[in-house]
């Protein structure tokens, strides 16, 4: 307060203004003197002259406030003096400020944290050059983005050459991918590792404006099959790995056992949320040189990543529409198109990803925490200015306006708010360094997310509306006084201002309401989670391990040696001490990502959309026993089944369902691989020409994500399907004890069989779920602590007022008591005053949470947004936590003494 | 207005100014005196008035005497042809022109 007072002294000594103040005195004093002589003329005594002269004169106080609000910076000064004012009164009521403080810190700290993840994942502009021309591009099937592992909704190779030869609105259409590959960095490294590498065209870092720190990009040339052995590695990657080694361009590292050479070193810009649908960030990437990409015969295979560059001045409007056009004739002119639509997102918005709803559900919380938080302390002011009142009325009696009263105490909110919005944003920053340092492998965007100047420009705009919000109405409702009354009233202040009464009430409502809102939502929430986590995934999810590994087509060539290793393997593995089971399958829940077209018995397709399509797989035969799914009907794989037997497959119920719902599937066959009239070659992910027959019949469990219920599903053995038996593979070990603890030992045996092999993305089902389902508990967790905090101040907001009520009618309740009412008949009196306000304010909510759920319904899982035994829960939890809070200040009623009451004042 | 037009007829003092137009309106403009003086203040803050202590003619006493600047004349001058505007025009209503009799 000292600075104020500093600040205040020197202004007030700034050029001439004390001497003029001076000056005024004496000529006023003169003025009076004179008018004081004439009125001793006429005939009046000293005294009674010098009160006629200051009659005629007027207010000598007012004039000298009006004469010097002309030469001074008088607003300015005021205000300094309002603060200074607020700032003694605050000192004065510490526990009030505290109270006003902690209340605010939270809204704006919550606030604060949640915007600051906003901005950086949503607002920000890109670090890229003119990054509001780039965009993505995503293929959908009948209106629903396409799903895939690697690039859920990316258009294939041939989709892209049309787009980027047919559309007017881009510079530069790429397509880049992620491959999983093992690279060995030479040298004495050891072991080598299973890493992502990002596959990209040479335009692609072009594109992102992005200039090697040493070396060259890759050139045009080296995106044909055979010239593509060079690599550009991260910044990041040369420091960590090779001590910055100036000599690093020409050196080779091998990848799947192939070396390429070193050309680039690039700066670390690129963000992971760009490249890897998973976390991770890209330290590698190699030219984009599939054979066959771009020709017509891959037109159904999409799944690229894609990168555009709008041409200045295009909207994404425009490049929408110029896109859909194109999207549409390709589903005219082929087959494999039919429903296939496109859909341009820009690439700023497809950063948060999957957090992007969540975020906004967030922030629509914490707005309702600060609106709850502003909603307790205009209360809280209310209560306050009410007891003030007389201060108010000697204030105004002694000529201060009510502009001037209304600014006093705008000041006292203004300070209150800005210390609020101070220690907030102390919270922010601390609940986000701890949450990012909590949740990193859950959350990697947390990452991002700063404290900067922009985010404390919001803080403190939030400061200033908070102060607005919550401290207006009060001060004026306060500041509307009767002079002569409230000086009367004294102490005895038996009903004060029915509308200030009416609004708090109204307040009071509003608060239950939103709290309730907020109370539905979480645990509509959390009842969401519970049920997405707590769902049978179709297997024995316990004890289950699984690894990653990759067999190079320069070690292992062909088919054979591929099933050669990967039986060796499982048998290995099965003979370690703890593992009760082993298997070597490309299928795993909860997520299966492999997409076939069939061909079934007595159902020719000629349509697109009519042509029938399930998850695929290959296994071995101790798939079922591994994993634990149940075998339905007919038989399992067995030993029997071998390269030279004829092929055979096993499908699960929903198959069964779906494809054979009235004839026996066992012995049916069935072709897997697009049908003839689409002219797909076998070769790259096409199944065999050779028709697998069923044999058995297993349970559904989890392929399409934790929250889709299971599609159909076959499963084919590797070693009778050369043609996909690809080196990719992962190994599922079922295990008797804690499963990491085999870890080394699969390790051992894996390296025992070839020492450059990685064992990579080893993880129990039970971490894979509860990763997967990390970011949405993350979310559901902060929602609920939001809940929680809302519903608390809500609570302190109905028990403040309640109890002011009973203080203020104490003797109204006396008088009923001695006038013979019973204890509880006041206590109900008082009690019906909270219960219905708490009632009006459940219905506000629950209709608040019914009119949300189109938005609310995209986040949950098995449960309705509107579920009725959530609204009705949530509404009689908050009615029975309002009486509580009601009854505190109910039972000072029941132990009024009517007599001592009375006596009172 | 009616402070500059008070001050036309040379310097004076605030109690004079008020005196004067008490006087000149014959009573019917009595105002508070004190409130003469924001205007006054307003008017040297504008730079229409000029204001320096000086000693009365008449007794030994100094008093703070304001005369009219250039630009106070000037603003005079709009003052009083504004006003004649408006009592003319109120003039009109009160009393209407001769034609509109006929």
């Amino acid at each position: 307060m000292n600075a104020w007072s500093w600040i205040g002294s020197r202004l007030s000594r700034l050029g001439v203004c004390q001497d003029r103040e001076q000056d005024f005195h004496r000529e006023m004093a003169s003025h009076l003197e004179l008018e004081a002589e004439e009125q001793e003329e006429s005939g009046l005594s000293k005294q009674e002259a010098y009160y006629a002269a200051q009659r005629a004169f007027g207010n000598t106080a007012l004039v000298k406030e009006d004469v010097r609000a002309i030469w001074r910076l008088v607003w300015l000064e005021r205000i300094l003096g309002d603060l200074r004012y607020g700032a003694r009164v605050l000192r004065k009521n510490p526990g009030f400020t505290l109270i006003a403080v902690l209340t605010l810190a939270l809204g704006i700290g919550a606030n604060t944290a949640i915007f600051s993840a906003i901005d950086s994942l949503m607002l920000q502009p890109l670090p890229f050059y003119a990054s509001d021309e780039l965009v993505r591009i995503y293929s959908t099937k009948d209106g629903v983005p396409i799903t895939g592992f690697a690039n859920p909704g990316g258009p294939s190779g041939p989709d892209i050459c049309d787009f980027a030869q047919n559309s007017h609105s881009f510079q530069k259409i790429v397509a880049y991918d992620t491959w999983r590959k093992n690279v060995s960095f030479g040298g004495s490294t050891a072991e080598p590792e299973q890493m992502r590498i990002g596959l990209v065209p040479a335009a692609y870092f072009d594109m992102l404006g992005i200039r090697p720190i040493m070396g060259r990009l890759f050139t045009e040339e080296e995106s044909q099959e055979g010239k593509n052995y060079v690599a550009a590695i991260s910044a990041r990657l040369w420091r960590n790995r090779f001590a910055r080694d100036k000599e690093i361009l020409g050196r080779k590292i091998h990848i799947n056992d192939e070396p390429y050479t070193i050309v680039a070193v690039l700066p670390d810009l690129i963000p992971d949320w760009l490249e890897a649908a998973r976390p991770g960030l890209i330290d590698v990437w190699t030219p984009l040189s599939f054979p066959n990409v771009w020709s017509e015969t891959s037109r159904g295979s999409r799944g690229f990543a894609t990168l555009a560059r709008m041409k200045p001045g295009v909207s994404l409007a425009q490049a929408q529409a110029d896109l859909s056009t194109i999207a549409a004739g390709l589903a005219a002119a082929h087959p494999v198109d039919q429903g296939v639509g496109v859909v341009v997102k820009s690439l700023s918005e497809t950063r948060a990803g999957t957090l992007r709803p969540m975020l906004f559900l967030l922030m629509g919380a914490v707005s309702l925490i600060l609106l709850i938080a502003c909603v307790n302390l205009a209360n809280l002011l209310l209560a306050r200015n009410a007891a003030r009142q007389r201060e108010f009325a000697m204030r105004a009696a002694l000529g201060a306006g009510r502009g001037g009263l209304i600014g006093q105490l705008l000041a006292e909110t203004l300070l209150l708010s800005l210390f609020g919005g101070a220690v907030g944003l102390l919270m922010a920053q601390i609940g986000l360094a701890s949450l990012a340092r909590m949740h990193a492998e859950y959350l990697p965007q947390l990452v991002y997310v700063r404290i900067d100047g922009r985010v404390l420009m919001f803080t403190l705009l939030a400061s200033l509306a908070t102060s607005l919000l919550f401290g207006l109405a009060p001060a004026f409702m306060g500041t509307r006084l009767d002079l002569v009354d409230a000086l009367k009233q004294g102490g005895r202040s038996c009903a004060s201002g029915g509308a200030s009464q009416r609004f708090r009430n109204i307040l009071v409502v509003t608060e239950m309401g939103m709290s309730l809102l907020l109370l539905v939502g979480a645990t509509l929430l959390v009842q969401s989670i519970i049920r997405l986590e707590g769902q049978s995934l179709g297997i024995q999810q316990d004890h289950l391990l699984k690894g990653h590994i990759y067999l190079t087509k320069v070690r292992y060539p062909n088919p054979g040696a591929i099933t050669r290793f990967s039986d060796d393997f499982a048998e290995r593995v099965r003979s370690l001490p703890g593992v009760a089971e082993a298997t070597v399958t490309t299928i795993y829940p909860p997520n299966n990502g492999w997409t076939q077209m069939l061909g079934l018995p007595g159902r020719p397709a000629t349509r697109m959309q009519d042509i029938p399509t399930a998850q695929f797989g290959v296994t071995d035969f101790h798939f079922l026993r591994t994993m634990g799914i149940p075998l339905i009907r007919g038989r399992d794989f067995t030993e029997s089944d071998t390269v030279s037997s004829p092929p055979v497959a096993l499908i699960s119920e929903e198959f069964r369902r779906r494809y054979f719902p009235t004839d026996d599937p066992i012995g049916q066959k069935i072709h897997v691989g697009p049908p003839q009239f689409l002219q797909i070659q076998p070769g790259e992910n096409v199944t065999d020409a050779s028709d697998v027959t069923v044999v058995g019949v297993i349970g559904d469990f989890k392929n399409a994500g934790l929250s889709l219920p299971p599609e159909p599903q076959i499963t084919v053995l590797y070693c009778q399907h050369p043609l996909v038996n690809y080196g990719f593979k992962n190994i599922v070990v079922r295990t008797t004890s804690d499963p990491h603890s085999l870890e080394s030992a699969i390790r051992g045996q894996l390296h025992a069989m070839d020492s450059d092999l990685p064992l990579a993305e080893v993880q129990t089902i039970d971490e894979l779920v509860e990763r997967q389902t990390g970011g949405q508990r993350f979310t559901t967790v902060l929602l609920a602590l939001f809940a929680l905090a809302g519903l608390a101040l809500a609570i302190v907001g109905i028990y403040g007022v309640i109890s002011f009520l009973v203080t203020q009618r104490k003797q109204e309740l006396a008088v009923r008591l001695a006038l013979g009412a019973s204890r509880f008949n006041v206590l109900w009196l008082v009690l019906k005053q909270g219960l219905v306000m708490a009632t009006i304010g459940a219905g506000l909510g629950l209709f608040g949470a019914w009119a949300m759920q189109k938005l609310t319904s995209g986040l949950l899982f098995g449960i309705s947004p509107v579920d009725p035994a959530t609204f009705a829960g949530g509404a009689f939890f908050l009615l029975g936590v309002a009486a509580l809070a009601c009854a505190v200040p109910g039972a000072r009623v029941m132990q009024i003494d009517p007599a001592a009451a009375l006596r009172e004042d | 207005m009616l402070i500059l037009r008070t001050l036309l007829f040379g310097p004076a003092h605030g109690h004079q100014i008020a005196k004067h137009i008490q006087r000149t309106t014959e009573g019917v403009l009595q105002v508070e005196h004190g409130s003469l003086y924001p205007a006054l203040h307003r008017m040297e803050h504008k730079g229409w008035i000029l204001s320096k202590w000086e000693l009365a003619k008449d007794r030994n006493r100094e008093f703070k005497y304001y005369r009219l600047t250039p630009p106070g004349r000037k603003q005079l001058v709009r003052e009083e042809s504004r006003w004649k505007q408006l009592a003319a025009a109120v003039a009109t209503v009160m009393r209407p022109a001769p034609e509109d009799h006929s």
